[in-house]
């Protein structure tokens, strides 16, 4: 064969290989038989129905929200700005929050006393955990003793005494408010929560009270120390 | 002659491992396309036993026929008629009889040489 025809054809047939090989794959490609039961399917059908349902409200709330800052800010830019700052203001716990919500107290056991045993202080684990079994039921502004629950808010043992962002919870009653939308739901699911129990083997009671109307939330104290955000520069 | 065979095991090899996919709805266009250059492939191996081989004829002639394929299965697919059927049928009847003259091109040869020998 001449030198030529030679890497013509080579060329050539290295194409040829090539493509053989992807629609090889492309119609082989459905490798991973199927093997869920009508039941299973249907499971997963109402899963993403829940999660389209979901995501749908998430876009209708936010379009409402685009909607709204459209037309106020045609009318007035400035009071636009300042309720949004309000509302930027309210989640992040820099104002004072009344709303519905129950009242969990915190006290050393009365049999424990009695029977002389030493009541420590509480460990900062417990107190973390009664705060995620809160917010799992959509708890929406948390309390102790006075000091607001943020995003931020850290508690920690320093010395041997439980604090919360730098207050010191060492002694009791700690009283912890919960502000939600549904409290009789919350103080339903609480009431039977397994952390409750956790309490008990510390040698603490917990007193959860009735949904009480009108609850208040302190703000939050402390300034905000933000490191890593900067301002958007101006497109 | 290795070296062809070589070029397309490479070929092979080469779309296997990266694990290249086309999307489904282009497989027709692909299969369709694969058929021509097979075709035009084992026309060029038939020319040049036939000594009519010309580079120019068969890499013009490789690409002009794949974009043939393609676009014909494409007017198809947009008017609603298997044109494609044409193309498959085109190159399935001329790979067949490219093929065939391979076949006695060999055979005649290998039923001299022997003669030759004796």
């Amino acid at each position: 064969m001449k030198k030529d025809i030679k890497w013509g054809f080579t060329g050539i047939s290295i194409i040829v290989g090539l493509m053989l090989a992807i629609q090889f794959q492309t119609v082989k490609q459905p490798k991973i038989k199927d093997t869920r039961d009508g039941w299973e399917l249907r499971t997963q059908i109402l899963a993403e129905q829940q999660m389209q349902s979901k995501l749908l409200t998430e876009i209708r709330e936010l379009e409402e929200q685009a909607s709204s800052y459209e037309t106020k800010r045609s009318h007035n830019k400035e009071s636009a700005l300042k309720q949004t700052l309000n509302e930027l203001k309210q989640e992040a716990g820099q104002t004072k929050v009344t709303g519905e919500g129950i009242v969990i107290k915190i006290k050393p056991l009365p049999e424990a006393e009695l029977l002389g045993e030493t009541i420590h202080s509480i460990s900062p684990e417990l107190l973390e955990r009664l705060l995620n079994e809160i917010n799992m039921y959509n708890a929406e502004h948390i309390s102790i003793n006075g000091q607001r629950v943020i995003n931020t808010t850290v508690i920690r043992e320093i010395n041997g005494e439980p604090k919360i962002g730098g207050f010191s919870l060492g002694s009791y009653p700690i009283t912890v408010r919960v502000l939600s939308s549904n409290a009789q739901n919350l103080h339903d699911r609480i009431k039977v929560s397994k952390v409750i129990e956790q309490f008990f083997i510390d040698n603490l009671s917990v007193e959860i009270s009735d949904p009480v109307k009108e609850l208040a939330v302190p703000s939050y104290q402390n300034p905000l120390k933000i490191k890593y955000l900067e301002p958007a520069g101006q497109e | 002659m290795w070296l062809p065979i070589f070029g397309l095991i490479l070929g092979v090899m080469l779309g296997l491992l990266t694990d290249i996919r086309i999307p489904d709805e282009y497989s027709n266009y692909l299969s369709i396309a694969v058929l021509a250059a097979l075709d035009t492939l084992l026309g060029g191996m038939r020319a040049y036993l036939q000594n009519l081989y010309d580079e120019k004829v068969f890499v013009s002639g490789f690409f002009f026929n794949i974009i043939l394929a393609a676009s014909l299965a494409f007017l198809g697919v947009h008017l609603g008629v298997d044109l494609y059927l044409a193309a498959v049928f085109a190159f399935g009847v001329r790979l067949f009889q490219n093929i065939a003259v391979i076949r006695r091109i060999l055979l005649s040869k290998w039923s001299k040489s022997p003669e030759k020998n004796l």
